[in-house]
C-alpha cells in the first residue's frame, strides 16, 4: 500500500478515495434501507433518509393549533439522536441532496458502462464479470482470481445499490491483485468526478457560492445558513418555491443539512475552508473594520436611560444579529427630519450626536419582528459614517462630561456673576444658580406634577424609568426621558460637557412650561 | 464606501455574456457594475414585434436581498408601462425571490410584452383603450414601436 501517493492524489478530497471508499459510500447509504439514497428527505432534525423509508404516518394527538390540514399526520422520527414526532407535512425531499445522488448516480453508471463494455470486448460472459468485478462481502466467497480497474469506490457503490452492503459493514473483501494501482487511480479518477459534476448542485441560489452551512426548508429548499438568514429577515416565503417558512425566525436552532455538510466536506474541504474564511473576513470587516459602529437612526436615547425598541426593517434585523452575536452594544441617532447641518457632516439624515445602547434583552417573535430592551451607555458623536448593507455604521468617539475640578470651577464662576441687569431675564437668572438648586428646582418640580397626576408621570411610567434620580448627573436623562416636549429640545442635552450646562437646559425647560410660554 | 463586487453579480454578469437570452442582452456599464443598458426584443407576434427596445438595470446594495430597479427608456405604449417607463410586474415588486435574477426578469418584461394586463394597470389611459378599444390600442403600440422602438444602426 502506497500510503504516500494517496495523501498526493486526494489532497482537494477531505478523504482517500482508494484507501476510504467504504467510507464515502457510507455518506450515501441511507440510515434506514442502506442503500445509496432513493428521492431522499431531510428531516427537521437535519437527518435524511430515503422518502421510501419514512416511517408511516399517523394520526397526531394533541394539538390543536395550528388545525391546517397536511400537519395532523406526523411521523415518528427513526434517527436516535431526534426520536421526535415531525409534522409529516415537513417532511419533502431534498431537492440539492436528491441531485447529488443522481450525478453521483450518474458517474458510477458511466464508469460502471465502460468497464462492462471492455469487459464485453475481453469476451467475458455477463455472470463472470459479475462475479469478479464486484467486491465481495468477506467470508462468503473466495477471493476472486482475476482483478480490473473497476476500484473499490463502484464496488462498494454497486454493493449497496444492490442492498448487499449494510451499514455497519466495514469487510469489504476487495480485490488486490496485480492491478491495484490501476483501481487506485480508477477510484480517484471517480471520485474527482463527482467533485466535479455535483458541485454545482450545491451552489446556493442567493449567494451562488457553494452552500455553507447549508440549512434545508420544510418544503425541501436548500440554502446557505447566512443567506437564509438575511431571506428570513425579508419575508417569511421560501425564495425557491414561496411556500410560506415554517421556519422560525430564529434560524441557528434549525440544523444544518447533516448529509450535505458532510458531502460537502469530503467532495470540497478546501472550498468549505475557503468560504467559511470569506464569510468570517465579511462579518470581521462589519464588526472591526474602520467604521466599526453600528448606527440605528430612530430616535433619542439617554445615558442610563432605558430605550424600548421594536426592530423591524430588514437591514436592522441584520444589524441587531450582527450586535448580538459581537459587542451587544450599538449606536442610536435622532432622524435629522429638517435636514439641519451636522458639523462636518453636513445635511445628513440623522443628528450627529447619539447615545450608545447596550442590549439587556432581545425577544424575537414569531413574525421576524424584535422587541429590544436597551439601556444607554456613554454618548458619541459621528465622525465619518458609511452603510453596511443597508444601515448605517460610523466611526465615533465618545462625548465625556468635563472632571470635576472642571465642573466646580465653571460653577464657582457662574454663581459668581453680578445679578442680571434684566430681572426678567429668565436663563440670566438660571445661569447664576448653584448647581444643587438646579436639581432641587426639578426634582420640585416634578413633585408638584405628581401632586397634580400629570400624565407624564403616571405609575407605569415610573415603572419603567424609575423615580427621579437624587444624582445631578444623572436627573436630567431622566427628566428628558419621561417630559413630553420635542425631541429636537431634548436632544441638546446630548451635546453638553458639565452636569451643571444639562441642569440649567431642564431648568429653562422647567421656566417655560411654567411660564406657559412652551 | 464602496464594497466588492458580490460573487453572485459577478456570475450572473459572465453568465449573461456566456450564455445570452435570445432576444435580451444586458450590458454592465464599465465605471458602475452594477448598471446595466439593456436591450429587449419584442416578441414575435406581439404588437411590439420588430421593436429593439432600450432599459436601465440597476442592482441595489441589499441586492438580492430586494430587486433591481429597472425602467424602459424607450417609449412604449403599453397599459403596464407609463411614461417614465416604470414597470408594474409583481416580480419587481412584492413578489422579488432573492432566488429569482437578472436573466429571469428581464424574461419575465418580454413576456409582460406578449401579454399586457389592462386589468392591473400603471398607465390608466393605456389601459382603458385597452379595454375599450383594443383594435385602437394595438394599432398605436404598433405605431409606437416603428416610431421609438427601430434598432439603431
Amino acid at each position: 500500500m502506497n500510503q504516500d501517493a494517496g495523501t498526493v492524489e486526494s489532497r482537494r478530497l477531505g478523504l482517500d478515495a482508494h484507501g476510504e471508499a467504504r467510507k464515502f459510500v457510507r455518506l450515501l447509504q441511507c440510515s434506514q434501507c442502506a442503500r445509496p439514497y432513493r428521492s431522499p428527505v431531510t428531516l427537521p432534525c437535519g437527518n435524511s433518509l430515503c422518502r421510501e423509508c419514512l416511517p408511516e404516518a399517523h394520526e397526531r394527538e394533541g394539538i390543536s393549533y395550528p388545525d391546517i390540514p397536511n400537519r395532523r399526520k406526523g411521523i415518528q422520527c427513526p434517527f436516535p439522536s431526534c426520536e421526535r414526532e415531525h409534522s409529516a407535512s415537513d417532511c419533502n425531499v431534498d431537492v440539492a441532496l436528491n441531485k447529488v445522488m443522481e450525478v453521483i448516480a450518474e458517474v458510477f453508471a458511466r464508469y460502471e458502462n465502460i468497464i462492462s463494455n471492455k469487459l464485453r470486448a475481453q469476451g467475458d460472459t455477463d455472470v463472470q464479470m459479475q462475479e469478479q468485478v464486484l467486491g465481495e462481502v468477506l467470508d462468503e466467497k473466495a477471493e476472486s482470481e482475476t482483478s480490473l480497474p473497476r476500484g473499490r469506490l463502484l464496488a462498494a457503490y454497486i454493493l449497496a445499490m444492490q442492498g448487499q452492503l449494510s451499514l455497519d459493514s466495514d469487510t469489504i473483501k476487495y480485490d488486490s491483485g496485480t492491478a491495484a494501482e490501476s483501481e487506485r487511480s480508477a477510484d480517484f479518477t471517480m471520485m474527482h468526478d463527482i467533485s466535479d459534476t455535483a458541485l454545482p448542485q450545491v451552489d446556493c441560489q442567493v449567494c451562488y457560492n457553494l452552500m455553507l452551512d447549508p440549512v434545508t426548508t420544510f418544503c425541501g429548499h436548500t440554502l446557505c445558513r447566512v443567506c437564509m438568514s438575511r431571506v428570513l429577515d425579508h419575508s417569511l416565503h421560501c425564495p425557491i418555491c414561496r411556500r410560506v417558512l415554517a421556519l422560525p425566525p430564529t434560524i441557528g436552532l434549525h440544523p444544518n443539512n447533516k448529509t450535505l455538510v458532510d458531502l460537502s466536506n469530503t467532495l470540497w474541504p478546501d472550498m468549505v475552508k475557503a468560504r467559511r474564511e470569506t464569510v468570517a473576513a465579511e462579518e470581521q470587516e462589519i464588526a472591526q473594520g474602520d467604521m466599526n459602529t453600528p448606527l440605528f437612526v430612530c430616535t433619542l436615547g439617554f445615558p442610563e436611560q432605558p430605550t424600548f425598541l421594536r426592530i423591524f426593517e430588514p437591514r436592522y434585523r441584520l444589524m441587531l444579529r450582527r450586535c448580538l452575536e459581537g459587542s451587544r452594544e450599538f449606536g442610536i441617532l435622532m432622524y435629522n427630519r429638517y435636514s439641519e447641518p451636522q458639523g462636518d457632516l453636513g445635511p445628513v439624515h440623522f443628528y450627529q450626536i447619539g447615545t450608545m445602547l447596550r442590549i439587556v434583552r432581545a425577544q424575537l417573535l414569531a413574525d421576524g419582528t424584535s422587541l429590544v430592551e436597551t439601556v444607554g451607555t456613554e454618548r458619541f458623536r459621528v465622525t465619518r459614517h458609511g452603510v453596511a448593507d443597508g444601515y448605517a455604521i460610523g466611526n465615533v468617539e465618545l462625548i465625556h462630561d468635563v472632571n470635576l475640578a472642571e465642573e466646580e470651577r465653571i460653577e464657582a464662576a457662574e454663581t459668581s456673576q453680578p445679578p442680571p441687569a434684566d430681572e426678567e431675564d429668565v436663563h440670566a437668572q438660571i445661569a447664576r444658580m448653584p448647581t444643587v438648586d438646579l436639581l432641587r428646582f426639578g426634582q420640585e418640580f416634578v413633585r408638584r406634577m405628581q401632586g397634580r397626576s400629570a400624565n407624564w408621570l403616571q405609575q407605569r411610567v415610573l415603572d419603567i424609568h424609575g423615580q427621579p434620580p437624587d444624582d445631578a448627573r444623572l436627573f436630567p436623562y431622566w427628566f428628558a426621558s419621561v417630559l413630553p416636549i420635542s425631541e429636537e429640545e431634548k436632544y441638546k442635552l446630548l451635546d453638553t460637557r458639565t452636569v451643571r450646562d444639562r441642569l440649567k437646559i431642564t431648568a429653562a425647560w422647567i421656566k417655560r412650561i411654567e411660564s406657559q410660554r412652551w | 464606501m464602496t464594497a466588492p463586487l458580490p460573487k453572485r453579480i459577478i456570475k450572473e454578469t459572465e453568465r449573461l455574456q456566456t450564455e445570452p437570452v435570445p432576444g435580451i442582452s444586458a450590458q454592465p456599464h464599465d465605471d458602475n457594475a452594477r448598471y446595466f443598458d439593456v436591450m429587449v426584443q419584442g416578441p414575435d407576434g406581439s404588437c411590439y414585434e420588430g421593436g429593439v427596445f432600450s432599459l436601465e438595470l440597476f442592482l441595489p446594495d441589499d441586492y438580492p436581498m430586494t430587486p433591481p430597479r429597472i425602467r424602459f427608456l424607450t417609449r412604449i405604449y403599453h397599459p403596464n408601462i407609463d411614461r417614465l417607463g416604470r414597470i408594474c410586474l409583481d416580480v419587481l415588486k412584492n413578489n422579488w425571490s432573492p432566488a429569482l435574477q437578472i436573466r429571469t426578469i428581464l424574461l419575465s418584461i418580454q413576456a409582460l410584452l406578449g401579454a399586457p394586463n389592462p386589468e392591473d394597470p400603471l398607465n390608466e389611459a393605456v389601459a382603458k383603450q385597452w379595454k375599450e378599444n383594443q383594435g385602437e390600442a394595438i394599432k398605436t403600440a404598433r405605431e409606437w414601436t416603428k416610431l421609438y422602438a427601430q434598432p439603431k444602426q
